[in-house]
């Protein structure tokens, strides 16, 4: 009989335990919809992409030597690069350069290996067309350059989460000039060399010693 | 508003407005004899509550839009018509002009049947809804009974629907839903049985009538607070609303039953599941709180400012307020599902059948058990 009474209570027990964990979940989805949205609303607003977004490759003719670097670093050989051999001056000569952006994954490699710096990325990101052979860009589309979210006058440019001040979470209404969290790099840099972190120093001055001792 | 029994007719001759009334002898004054007449009222109080009906789902479908979005900080449709108040009727349009697919192995009288087999029980059930003292279409005697009848129905719909798609997803959903709906509509029952053997009365207008005696205190809910979680958890169960949408779970089964519909058959579907919705919050709002009844009775208001309750400028604000509070408690208890929408997990298929056989209904029929003891002990209270 005890063991009886002791189910019904557990079971009674259970059952309020249920629906009190329902009742503070209905009070989490209340509170949320006193909230703001945190949607960007696209078209309208867009946010800044940050300094180091990999978006559609940027060109300069005029600086590509056609060592076909890019070519060989890329993943799937993907850009082309049309040069022919000028004998007279025993020098290549480049007549045409193209990225086909409907196959690039925008993986950043033959930037990073350009030996003269003629390719870099962008922040576009608006790629969509209606034929996929209109994204394979050559060298006179590749030297264009995007229109800045921030230029744009019909779009209301805004912050990336990281790049807010401290203790914001919304980039809407956000006052003009405020700081992001944290130190720029170069602030970073000159704040090292006014005062120079004491175990740099040591570690340093050491290093210094041992080749003072090798010599 | 069309009554039958001469009884029911001469208490509302006293009591409140009777527009069949007013329209008959409207239309005997232009010389249209009564038979006529009558035949001439019948569609009107029918149109009334289709056209209800839907703007009710497109309300509904606009408010879960909306909430759903404020609740996962979105912002929702908003830019067909004012804060996107047309885009149901955009949704709607949509669905009434895609090519309607009948897949090639498909029985295809069965899969037409079907969805028509989900919409038509439930908009039936709208018959015995009162939005006031004469605001109904019917005062059927066996009223809520009607209902539990007529939403039986809807599962052998379901299957049907889910059986002739000939495709695994759909069977599974079908199959599901009559297991739930079977399981679920017992607990139901008992729920309201102990409301009727309190108020004596099958009619819905009786049960919102035994309520009203003394406004919110009177509402039923305070003497079947159980007896209300109960219908409340079937009742969301039977329109397979989260935590029981089993049935469409989408993560599992594509979209159960509906899975090959497209077109005005799943146009169908979903105007039939938001009816649904409505509806049993609709029925929520009179079994348990007080159908159209103000938290204070209007009568004791108009005593109070000194008015007769039979003055006919009383007598239409009574009649507004009591669709105000009609309306008002059925999207309450809509928001609520729609919270609930986003608040909890889905339950596994053996969790639901635990909760309705093994949970609901010994607690329906201990509730039942204990409102007719309690209304042996205490008859006042407990409509002796």
């Amino acid at each position: 009989m005890l063991g009886f009474l002791k189910k019904v209570t557990d079971y009674a027990k259970d059952a309020i335990g249920a629906g009190n964990y329902l009742a503070q979940g209905l009070s989490v989805t209340f509170d949320h919809l006193r909230r703001r949205p945190v949607t960007i609303q696209y078209p309208y607003e867009k946010l800044i992409p940050s300094e180091r977004y990999r978006g559609r490759i940027h060109y300069e003719f005029d600086k590509c030597i056609a060592c076909e670097v890019c070519v060989r670093v890329c993943p799937i050989n993907l850009p082309v690069v049309d040069w022919v051999m000028n004998k007279a001056t025993k020098k290549k000569e480049l007549r045409n350069y193209s990225i086909d952006f409907g196959v690039c994954i925008f993986c950043g490699n033959c930037v990073e290996y350009c030996p003269t710096n003629c390719l870099s990325m962008t922040e576009e990101y608006e790629l969509a067309s209606f034929d996929r052979h209109s994204l394979n860009f050559d060298n006179v589309a590749l030297g264009r350059l995007p229109t800045s979210v921030t230029t744009d006058p019909s779009v209301q440019p805004l912050r990336e989460l990281s790049y807010l001040p401290k203790g914001v979470m919304d980039p809407h209404d956000l006052p003009k000039n405020q700081k992001r969290a944290g130190e720029l790099p170069t602030e970073i840099l000159e704040l090292m060399q006014q005062n120079p972190p004491k175990k740099f120093s040591e570690k340093s001055a050491k290093g210094n010693n041992k080749i003072e001792k090798n010599a | 508003m069309v009554t039958s029994s001469v009884t029911t007719s001469q208490v509302l001759i006293t009591q409140g407005i009777d527009i069949e009334l007013s329209f008959n002898q409207a239309m005997e004054g232009i010389g249209i004899s009564p038979d006529f007449s009558h035949l001439l009222w019948l569609p009107l109080p029918m149109l009334l509550v289709l056209i209800a009906a839907v703007i009710g789902v497109l309300v509904t479908v606009w408010l879960e839009r909306k909430i759903s979005a404020a609740a996962q900080q979105r912002i929702g449709p908003e830019y067909a018509g004012a804060l996107g108040i047309l885009q149901p009727m955009a949704d709607g349009l949509k669905l009434l002009v895609k090519e309607d697919v009948i897949p090639k192995r498909a029985d295809g009288l069965l899969f037409t049947l079907g969805p028509v087999l989900v919409l038509v029980p439930v908009i039936l059930s709208w018959l015995i809804i009162p939005f006031g003292q004469n605001l109904l279409i019917s005062n059927v005697g066996i009223g809520i009974f009607l209902w539990i009848a007529l939403s039986s129905i809807q599962p052998i719909g379901l299957l049907m629907s889910g059986y002739a798609s000939n495709n695994k997803y759909s069977l599974l959903g079908g199959l599901r839903a009559a297991a739930q709906s079977i399981s679920y509509e017992i607990p139901l029952a008992l729920a309201v049985l102990a409301i009727v053997m309190m108020s004596n009365s099958l009619s819905t207008i009786d049960i919102v009538e035994q309520q009203n005696s003394a406004g919110l205190l009177s509402w039923n809910v305070w003497r079947q607070p159980i007896g209300f979680l109960i219908f409340w958890i079937c009742a969301l169960a039977e329109c397979e609303r989260l935590p029981f949408d089993l049935p469409e779970a989408e993560e599992e089964l594509v979209a159960g039953y509906q899975t090959e519909y497209a077109g005005m058959k799943f146009a169908l579907f979903y105007l039939g599941s938001y009816i649904n919705l409505v509806l049993s919050s609709l029925l929520v709002s009179i079994l348990y709180l007080g159908g159209w009844g103000f938290p204070i009775p209007v009568e004791w208001l108009a005593n109070w400012l000194g008015q007769s309750i039979d003055a006919p400028l009383i007598q239409i604000i009574n009649g507004s307020i009591g669709i105000v509070m009609t309306i008002l408690k059925t999207y309450l208890l809509v928001f609520l599902a729609i919270l609930l929408r986003w608040t909890t997990p889905r339950v596994r298929i053996d969790q639901l059948l635990d909760l309705g056989w093994k949970f609901l209904l010994p607690i329906a029929l201990a509730n039942l058990l204990i409102t007719a003891s309690l209304k042996l002990v205490f008859p006042f209270a407990f409509g002796g």
